[in-house]
């Protein structure tokens, strides 16, 4: 599979009596409307796509690896970069992990933060995924107000913790700065506006028929097809698959908040297609606002982390956990030697096995559909790199 | 387009479009959501944002203690100090103290061990420049001694501002090691 | 225009000049005002609004910098546009790249030839204007094919092709519509349409019947897919082929092409408002020939600029059609609709030889009670958004 550059590939195939030759398209690292720096060696006959070969790498900063010259606690601003759109999960993996290495228990207030830090996050990412894919598919409008509402989720969390993307909120042991005064307030009125706005947002674009005719049917991938292929959280839940890491295997405080998982239903066309991942993000976006509200209640009071020596130096070991990213369960995993720096981190994402699906579910589609694919699977760069 | 009955099809389009129509005309009479930046702005952007902004970094060299703690947290040593014990006055005495604010990705990591809260982030952010050399922030000009906490409140006035300032960006913490090496530092 | 240059002759200027002469140079005349003083500064001044327009509806500011509220950022632009490096890519085929932008900017100048803006107010008043004008829109797909090919990138290529396919395509309905408007006059010729209709709305041909009403809709969708505007507008789709068949273009050529489709928004308006509905026609206010000149120049401004904002309003709203959908939309729906359009209206003049004014009446009263509906729901939203709590309620445009 190694291409240089694009030569065109000539196939003369004289079975119909016409000569037809399958042009190689090189949807390359700069291109508008892939998440990132992609690239899809596309072979099309005219219109329809024979293969999509995806190329990745172009976003490899060696993160894993800068894990081992920084330490545990110099990692966590790093994390932010692993996932810039859903940045809280990642910090709380990297949380978790090195919390279960050393055998650091949070204190209850310090998880509800995280919950409501990582829920609004939540928000944020689908409101960035639902609003590309539109965009991507032609309607300029609902990506600008979906931007709108991220941006006051930005203004939120930057009064939590005085950074609007790269958050580095966490700590090891929970985290670094308890809510605001004012913050409840303001974050509830906040959730009190949007949720309406979401019910303008499908009266605008969600059920428009051209829009439901671009992405109802397309690029169906079935149950049994998403497990194979490592696909995970809405990507996962869209195809019929009932399962979510908040639910199923349960970590910081989520056995104590009530949520329902949306499962794709197949409802404007067939189970797993590119519209039930699309609705599956907008539906979670309301439950997010639901675990929202249940933690500004139940928050109990006291201290949000827990002491952890300036020289963290877990036992040797390893421990991998999961976290329910926007992006699907994300696992971080860490070995320790003993000393100050970890030995290994690994890293694994949701968009990473997304890339193998879309040659797979590409096939026969149109070059229009595939923007749509990659829009709807929510795949970012840097978390397909890292 | 999906078969879903010819006249279904008509129908469903028209409504659809007349609805997404009569929601983009609604947004069209509400006030723009843009702030626009830097001059028809009501106050300035840098003034309305929260205490805990992540901006640019600022020492405040009266107070700090030249613990060394910051160079050692931040991830990406770009802090560099020079402190060295004077043998006269047995006091410590800092020659340099660099910031290479290019390097800096403003992850807050050195503010937090501060015990007096000497270096702390700013609500700027309008760092451009033309030049790599002058994003190196360069904060001794002449040699400092370096500051001793108090057991009591400072009675300097011009430090005591300071102190309470930087005492204010550390409390925002909730690191209890942050309070714990604070007081190591007085003691 | 014809009776102004015959009422100079007929006053003794141009004494010894035969005609023909006169009425070419005449026209040549007329023809570079509207292109100089209207057409630039329309399509210039299109592109403004569209952008500022655009920004309204999505919570933005557009351009309000150049120029008092930015009125200027066209001009500006327009003027980047002209230093730029004029760039022929090495492999490209230069005299049809070359030669594209121009084929492009014929066929959509062309069009004004016809364009009634007043009674008196119209280059030169064929007798098949609206025939000329299909032909001669026409033209652009010429031109589109040309850049596409000419390019040498396969992207540009596909928006090429796909423009071809869609600019022909959507000939057929927008000609089968214009049939039963042709049907009610007997008339191809713009100012004749015009004349057959009234000032009063309920007088006009959008209303004349229930079968003009849906060929109005079908007429604006298929000029809409013609000029390449969105939904239609793949063969630009900028999230996928970057600037489709435009693309490997810089500078002067690409203002060109930009200009033709921005100018083309108007054209779209102004033969939807000829055709449908009523033209220049005022109420008798002034007997003087001047005033009542201006009057109609400005009615017929405002009521094809109307069409232009609607046309950027959808485009705000609407995604982008896929290039099969776009074929089975024109060919399934469109073109069976417009044959029913057109049996319907001639059977409809066997039935009711002139007219029937209390069907035209209803139709009017369903027309506006379409408008009414669209207000309500929006008011719906309105208050759903709670935006009169949070004092975001703002109607001037220019904030």
């Amino acid at each position: 599979m190694s291409l240089a550059g694009f030569e065109v590939e000539v196939e003369r195939t004289g079975a119909t009596g016409l000569e037809t030759e399958e042009m190689t398209l090189n949807m390359g690292p700069q291109h508008p409307s892939t998440h990132g720096v992609l690239r899809f060696v596309v072979k099309a006959d005219g219109e329809v796509m024979r293969e999509a070969i995806p190329d990745v790498g172009y976003l490899h900063r060696s993160i894993e690896k800068i894990s081992e010259k920084v330490g545990y606690h110099g990692f966590m601003p790093y994390t932010d970069r692993v996932d810039y759109v859903a940045a809280m999960f990642c910090n709380q993996g990297w949380g978790m992990v090195c919390e279960k290495l050393a055998g650091i228990e949070v204190p209850k207030r310090g998880e509800y933060c995280r919950i409501i830090a990582a829920e609004f996050n939540r928000i944020a990412s689908h409101l960035l995924s639902v609003g590309t894919m539109v965009l991507d598919i032609g309607a300029a409008t609902p990506f600008f107000h979906a931007f709108r509402e991220r941006e006051k989720i930005n203004d939120l969390l930057e009064e939590l913790c005085g950074a609007r993307l790269t958050y580095n909120y966490m700590r090891i042991g929970g985290v670094a700065w308890d809510l605001p005064p004012g913050f409840v307030e303001k974050a509830t009125a906040f959730l009190d506006a949007f949720e309406p706005l979401i019910d303008e947002y499908n009266d605008l674009i969600t059920y428009n028929t051209i829009y439901l005719g671009r992405v109802a049917d397309v690029a169906v991938i079935s149950g049994a097809e998403a497990i194979n292929y490592n696909l995970v959280g809405p990507n996962l839940r869209a195809s019929g698959v009932n399962y979510d890491v908040r639910r199923d295997e349960p970590y910081s405080v989520y056995p104590e908040l009530e949520f329902d998982v949306p499962v794709g239903a197949g409802e404007e066309g067939t189970v797993g297609d590119c519209f039930d991942r699309y609705i599956v993000r907008i539906r979670e976006m309301k439950e997010s606002c639901k675990i929202l509200r249940q933690c500004f209640k139940q928050m109990p009071d006291g201290p949000v982390i827990a002491k952890v020596p300036r020289k963290f130096k877990p036992p040797a070991g390893d421990a991998y956990i999961r976290v329910e990213s926007a992006r699907g369960d994300m696992g971080w995993y860490c070995v320790s030697d003993g000393s100050e720096f970890p030995y290994r981190t690994k890293v694994r994402t949701g968009s990473f096995a997304a890339m193998a699906i879309i040659d797979k579910v590409s096939r026969g589609l149109m070059i229009a559909d595939l923007v749509a694919v990659i829009a709807s699977l929510d795949i970012v760069a840097p978390e397909v790199d890292r | 387009m999906r078969q879903r009955g010819y006249l279904r099809n008509i129908v469903d389009t028209a409504k659809t479009v007349f609805e997404g129509m009569a929601v983009t005309f609604s947004h069209f009479v509400r006030k723009p959501f843009t702030v626009q930046y830097p001059d028809r702005t009501a106050i300035r952007v840098q003034d309305t944002l929260p205490f805990r902004y992540r901006g640019i970094l600022e020492v405040d060299l009266e107070i700090c203690t030249g613990c060394l703690a910051c160079e050692r947290a931040c991830p990406i040593d770009c802090i560099v100090i020079d402190v060295k014990k004077d043998p006269q006055t047995r006091g410590m005495v800092m020659t340099r103290f660099d910031i290479d604010m290019a390097k800096c990705m403003y992850c807050g990591l050195c503010s937090e061990p501060c015990p007096t809260g000497a270096i702390h982030h700013t609500p700027e952010f309008e760092g451009a420049d033309y030049s790599l050399e002058s994003l190196i922030r360069r904060f001794v000009k002449d040699p400092v001694v370096a500051y001793k906490p108090k057991k009591g409140p400072e009675t300097d006035p011009d430090i005591a501002p300071l102190l309470d300032r930087g005492m204010r960006y550390v409390e925002e913490f909730a690191s209890p090691e942050a309070k714990s090496a604070a007081e190591e530092e007085a003691a | 225009m014809q009776e102004f240059l015959d009422g100079l002759i007929a006053q003794g200027y141009f004494a010894g000049v035969p005609r023909d002469v006169v009425y070419a140079a005449g026209m040549l005349v007329f023809g570079a005002i509207v292109l100089l003083v209207f057409i630039l500064n329309v399509a210039g001044g299109t592109t403004f609004v569209e952008r500022r327009v655009w920004a309204r509806i999505q919570s933005r500011v557009g351009p309000n910098r150049v120029g008092p509220q930015g009125i200027l950022q066209w001009l500006v632009d327009g003027i980047k546009l002209v230093m730029k490096e004029d760039i022929v890519p090495a492999a490209a085929d230069r005299p049809l790249f070359l030669a594209a932008p121009y084929v492009v900017m014929m066929g959509f100048v062309s069009a004004f030839v016809v364009i009634p803006f007043g009674s008196r107010l119209i280059i030169a008043d064929m007798n098949v204007g609206i025939l000329y004008l299909t032909a001669i829109t026409a033209l652009v797909v010429v031109g589109i094919l040309m850049a596409g090919w000419a390019s040498n990138n396969k992207w540009s290529l596909i928006g090429g092709i796909r423009s071809a396919a869609q600019i022909v395509s959507y000939e057929i309905p927008a000609g089968l519509s214009i049939f039963p408007i042709v049907l009610l006059t007997g008339t191809l010729s713009m100012q004749g349409i015009i004349e057959a209709q009234g000032w009063q709305p309920w007088r006009w041909f959008v209303f004349a019947n229930p079968f003009t009403f849906v060929a109005f809709f079908i007429f604006f969708t298929a000029a809409l897919a013609e000029g390449n505007r969105t939904p239609f507008d793949l063969p630009e789709a900028e999230s996928e082929l970057v600037a489709g068949f435009v693309t490997e273009y810089s500078g002067v050529r690409y203002l060109i092409f930009f200009m033709a489709e921005w100018g083309n928004l108007y054209v779209i308006g102004a033969v939807v408002t000829t055709l449908f509905l009523g033209g220049w026609h005022i109420p008798h206010v002034t007997d003087s020939v001047v005033l009542s000149t201006v009057l109609e120049f400005l009615v017929f401004f405002v009521k094809s600029y109307f069409w232009a904002l609607v046309a950027m309003w959808i485009r705000a709203t609407l995604p982008r059609v896929r290039v099969d959908q776009l074929m089975t939309i024109c060919w399934k729906y469109l073109v069976p609709v417009a044959f029913v359009n057109v049996l319907g209206t001639a059977s409809w003049m066997v039935v009711f030889p002139q007219g029937n004014r209390v069907v035209s009446f209803a139709m009017f009263l369903v027309g506006v009670a379409i408008i009414v509906q669209f207000f309500r729901r929006v008011f719906f939203h309105l208050r759903r958004a709670r935006v009169r709590e949070h004092g975001e309620l703002v109607f001037s445009p220019l904030s």
